[in-house]
């Protein structure tokens, strides 16, 4: 017991043996005149809700590693993390900034633990959409793009990744995948080239008409044939809109947001 | 109504707003089924901060239903310092949604970081002030009085100086906050340590109770109950509610079921059995001197 321990009240020494004994078990023993048989119920009870709050989000991952390296990886995760949030839905998101310092992991494993935590990012995130119409010219005006939306790069294909496909190195190109929530709340995932997946981080922060976004893509890619790279574009915008990805142009000034709740 | 004379929203029977349930009870709502669901429970922590159809979901129930909620992770028993940030969250939480009542669990689930469960607090008078001290901020912080549960457990602390129904009120009385009573609880503390649950319920000071749960639990061996939310409720755990509900006058009551979730129809009948307690004669003669919540409510 550190000198920082031992000077705490009796009762919270024992609160913190308790607990120590619960994340660590052979290496820590249960506080003195516990019962073994009833401490059994806090190391199992404790160390399961985790694990289910944990595997409910990586189902890929888990079946990857298999039983037993799973167990293992969340029993490492318990008795060496200090989950700093009250909130359950960042269990996992805690688990996923933990992988990277685990270092006996496949390769893949991180990029294929953020493909499958990003979705429930998404599903939950507090978003605000800005007024919009959903008619419009959108190479006039501002695209919005869905208010959920994230462009992924991985050096893996992780959304092939299985218990029958794990892949041994990594892609000659990344793979580009855009992940978002539709109107009806439904987190989609669609695989896109470079050029659209830059596309959208460029028209993100809905600041930029779709020409000047075109445009300054043209000038990020060298690329000379303006007038070629914007027909092409507005097609693609189109395309983006009929996914649902584009949800229209915007409407107004910077006032008129709304909540999504309401 | 049943309760009398109270201006406060929670009243009657309620359940537990667990994930599988939701599109069940929009479903069924303005139907018998849930004719006598007169409030639903949420835990602060699934639901703070949650956009998409997270927070489309709470807008529904909370046009629709008055709502408590019942936290778990603010370790009112834990060694580390209180999350006053978390609080505040809560406070904006409480009033975006106009939630009247917060309640937390006599526990701790922290120990420099969340372990997200409910693990025991010795009894003992140090640890009553500190739980009491945490409490009290937490009343400055949320501008309002909380109640606090019984907790079930399952290990006796070696190092306790009194018994639990001690320890309760000792905290109580010191931090001057509400009791959330769970009765379900007194029976499995009554099982996993040998104590007279009834005799634990006339320990419980009345005058504080606001609010119940009752719940099933599962029992592993003769003397020890785990308590899994996962289960009907059992003979003797009505029988204390009614038991309760005689001796301190009838209070809003939910049925917590946290695994094992049944079809809503289920669910309804031990909901609508809480109603049916909650209507008895004794519970109706007894009502005129309870109303705690509405004389209780702190002015902000």
């Amino acid at each position: 017991m550190s000198d920082t321990e031992s000077s705490l009240p009796l009762f919270q020494q024992y609160q913190l043996a308790f607990t120590a004994h619960i994340r660590h078990p052979r290496q820590h023993m249960r506080p003195a005149g516990v019962q073994a048989k009833r401490m059994r119920v806090y190391n199992e009870i404790v160390f399961n809700n985790l694990q289910s709050s944990v595997g409910a989000c990586y189902p890929v991952l888990q079946r990857v590693l298999g039983k037993r390296a799973w167990q293992a990886l969340v029993r490492r995760f318990f008795a060496e993390h200090q989950a700093s949030s009250p909130f359950f839905r960042d269990i996992p998101k805690a688990f996923l900034e933990f992988l990277p310092q685990v270092g006996t992991l496949p390769p893949y494993a991180v990029s294929l633990a953020h493909y499958e935590w990003v979705e429930l990012a998404i599903a939950s995130a507090d978003t605000v959409t800005p007024l919009l119409t959903a008619e419009g010219d959108l190479l006039q005006g501002i695209p919005i793009v869905a208010p959920a939306l994230a462009v992924l790069v991985y050096d893996y294909p992780v959304q092939k990744i299985s218990a029958r496909f794990k892949p041994r190195q990594a892609l000659p190109e990344p793979v580009h995948l855009l992940v978002f929530r539709n109107e009806q709340d439904e987190v989609k995932f669609v695989e896109m080239n470079a050029m659209t997946a830059r596309l959208l981080q460029v028209l993100q922060p809905g600041e930029l008409t779709g020409l000047a976004a075109l445009q300054q893509l043209g000038l990020e890619m060298g690329h000379a044939d303006t007038d070629a790279l914007i027909s092409f574009g507005g097609a693609l915008l189109e395309e983006l809109r009929q996914q649902d990805i584009v949800w229209g142009i915007a409407v107004g000034d910077e006032a008129g947001i709304r909540p999504d709740a309401s | 109504m049943k309760q009398a004379q109270s201006h406060h929203p929670i009243k009657g029977a309620g359940l537990g707003l667990k994930r599988e349930l939701l599109p069940q009870i929009q479903a069924a709502y303005g139907t018998g089924l849930t004719a006598h669901l007169d409030f639903v429970e949420i835990a602060p922590e699934n639901w703070i901060g949650a956009g998409g159809k997270y927070a489309k979901q709470l807008a529904w129930f909370t046009a629709r239903y008055p709502i408590v909620c019942h936290g778990l992770c603010l370790s009112l028993g834990g060694p580390d310092p209180l999350n006053e940030d978390f609080l505040h969250q809560v406070k904006q939480f409480l009033d975006q949604h106009q939630i009247p009542l917060y309640t937390e669990h006599l526990s701790y689930c922290t120990d420099g970081g969340y372990l997200y469960d409910l693990l025991p607090i010795p009894f003992t008078e140090e640890a009553v002030h500190h739980v009491a001290g945490r409490i009290r901020r937490t009343q400055e912080i949320l501008e309002r009085r909380i109640a606090v549960e019984n907790a079930s457990f399952y290990v006796a602390s070696p190092i306790a100086e009194m018994d639990e129904a001690s320890f309760i009120r000792a905290v109580l009385q010191e931090a001057d906050c509400d009791l959330h009573l769970d009765i379900n609880n007194i029976y499995v503390n009554s099982v996993n340590f040998g104590f007279d649950p009834h005799a634990f319920l006339r320990e419980m000071p009345g005058e504080r109770i606001v609010y119940a749960h009752i719940a099933g639990h599962d029992q592993e061996a003769e003397d020890l109950i785990i308590d899994t939310h996962g289960q009907d409720v059992i003979d003797p755990v009505w029988q204390l509610l009614r038991e309760a509900y005689e001796l301190f006058g009838v209070f809003p009551t939910l049925l917590e079921r946290d695994t094992n979730i049944p079809p809503l129809a289920d669910a309804m009948r031990e909901v609508n059995k809480i109603a049916d307690l909650q209507m008895a004669p004794q519970g109706i003669a007894r009502q005129q001197p309870a109303d705690p919540i509405s004389r209780k409510r702190v002015p902000a």
